[in-house]
């Protein structure tokens, strides 16, 4: 087949399907090992402090944003935070649609750099910007030391 | 030293290709771009840059695939993974230095091959803080459209009309693959996917290349060429952790603007530039795009499309081919696209979709979900 001579019979295109193969571990780091130690066995999460920019990021990152300065100092992140943007989603990972809509949300804290994303455990029309939530974790057995330690964030008066 | 475009060269954008392979799309494209050029890859280009990332070509290595169909075999060849405006950046310099004449961009998008684009596209996300989370990529921009809608007071009803305007742009332009005649009232009635983007918001994957010949202004003389300037070009990219960055503004393309501007010596942008071609992959992304380049006063994007000032006869056409909501997800390709679609109005070739009397205009690009990079350029015809 060539550009001179194009096919136009769909019947005959050829195709390969195949994959590509990529597994991998993820380390967390130096900041993310802290953070999700401190939330496995102390249920509480940490932000770390820029002393010099007086700045506190989550996610927990060893170097500064803005100074470019290595960060050793941590601190605990307040229980209470806010809802700063929402979305339903009502498409799964795979772009399958879904019975019922999932809410996600950007959820921010006072004197935070950064927030996290992650589900917020509201009915759709109870979502809203400004809901005062904190972070629903699972039980303390079942605690690995990873993001979904957080099973989401709950409205903190329900 | 003054950078011009001497050559474009495009292939329709379609949902699917399934006679070409993705070589033969770029060969299709770059033929196209040397005949406009009346260039000789094999002789006359100096220097080769291809646009792409290996997770959205299905192979690893991309950069070692390039040569043969574009005409670069044994010759400089280089590949940004990034989208193509980064690459006509990339050229812009090389030529800038003094030791090229004439180079060539190319990106192209063959999704249509991605069996798994969610997957692809969620390969992005932070494999430790947001990807075992499990949800949708796209979840990403319906929390940016709900920050961005809530602090500029924008409606859905101005997302709809940007998705109503560019799939109808589209229609006058024979390249476009989602060319329909679309109301607004369509939009807002398609289904939700990612609240406040629905289903229509949201634009969908296509096939296509682009190629731009870019030669110095020497060179070009010597050519007899016409060229379309590149006055400025610029590029910027906001924090990679989506917690931190700007959620209500797309200060990436604010950033990349100030440069671009800088370069073209252009102080009031939105009096000095004609017409604009920017990232529309979600419709509000348009919006948020026009308000950081500073083409409208933050809050009024929004005001400004419902009233039809981005309308082909308004005061600032706003992608009048049609966008991506209008031509479709070229991935990688789309800002090359933008700054080509650029390059054909000003020299008074985009056929039945040509604005009159353009001399100034802006491309503007965004490297999707979940980045926060951008790069814009502003290309100027005449003297």
């Amino acid at each position: 087949m060539t550009f001179l001579d194009r096919t136009t019979d769909a019947r005959r295109f050829r195709q390969w399907e195949g994959n590509m193969e990529a597994d991998y571990i993820y380390t967390s780091g130096v900041a993310g090992e802290r953070f999700f130690v401190a939330l496995r066995d102390g249920g509480k999460m940490l932000a770390s402090r820029c002393v010099a920019c007086n700045l506190d990021y989550l996610p927990p990152r060893l170097f500064c944003e803005d100074c470019f300065a290595e960060l050793s100092e941590f601190v605990d992140v307040p229980p209470e935070g806010r809802v700063a943007a929402v979305t339903m989603a009502h498409l799964d990972r795979r772009g399958t649609p879904l019975s019922r809509p999932q809410v996600w949300a950007l959820v921010t804290f006072e004197g935070i750099r950064g927030g996290l994303v992650h589900r917020l455990l509201v009915p759709p029309a109870k979502a809203r910007v400004g809901l005062a939530v904190r972070a629903k974790l699972k039980a303390r057995g079942d605690r690995v030391g990873a993001v979904t330690d957080i099973e989401g964030f709950e409205p903190v008066r329900s | 030293m003054r950078v011009g475009i001497i050559g474009v060269g495009m292939t329709a954008f379609r949902p699917s290709t399934p006679e070409y392979s993705w070589k033969e799309l770029m060969f299709e494209a770059a033929s196209r771009a040397y005949a406009d050029a009346g260039v000789d890859p094999r002789t006359e280009v100096d220097s080769f840059v291809t646009c792409a990332e290996d997770y959205y070509e299905g192979f690893g290595i991309f950069d070692e695939f390039t040569p043969d169909q574009i005409g670069g075999a044994l010759r400089p060849v280089c590949t940004v993974t990034g989208d193509g405006l980064q690459g006509l950046a990339n050229a812009f310099m090389q030529i800038q230095t003094g030791l090229i004449d004439i180079a060539v961009v190319e990106a192209h998008s063959k999704a249509s091959d991605i069996l798994t684009l969610e997957g692809i596209i969620e390969h992005g996300l932070d494999p430790i803080w947001n990807k075992p989370l499990g949800g949708h990529p796209f979840l990403i921009a319906g929390l940016e459209a709900d920050a961005f809608l809530r602090k500029t007071r924008t409606s859905a009803k101005a997302l709809a009309a940007v998705v109503a305007k560019n799939r109808k742009n589209a229609l006058r332009n024979p390249l476009a693959a989602y060319a329909a005649n679309v109301d607004a009232a369509q939009v807002l009635s398609s289904p939700e996917r990612f609240t406040p983007l629905r289903a229509l918001d949201i634009a969908a994957p296509a096939d296509g290349g682009v190629v731009l010949v870019l030669a110095s202004e020497a060179a070009a003389k010597r050519r007899h060429a016409n060229p379309v300037w590149i006055r400025g070009i610029g590029w910027a990219s906001d924090s990679p952790t989506l917690e931190t960055r700007d959620w209500t503004q797309a200060a990436y393309a604010q950033l990349a603007a100030e440069m671009a501007y800088r370069l073209a010596k252009v102080r009031r942008p939105a009096t000095e530039i004609d017409f604009a071609e920017v990232d529309d992959r979600f419709s509000y992304k348009e919006l948020q795009h026009l308000e950081a380049v500073g083409l409208a006063k933050k809050g009024e994007a929004g005001r400004t499309v419902v009233k039809g000032g981005y309308d082909p006869g308004g005061a600032l056409p706003v992608n009048v081919a049609g966008g991506s909501l209008g031509c479709g997800n070229v991935f990688e390709a789309t800002g090359l696209h933008r700054a080509a679609e650029v390059a054909l109005q000003l020299r008074g070739d985009a056929g039945s979709h040509q604005i009159d009397g353009v001399r100034v205009g802006l491309a503007q690009s965004w490297r999707y979900i979940p980045s926060a990079t951008g790069a814009v350029a502003v290309l100027g015809a005449g003297q």
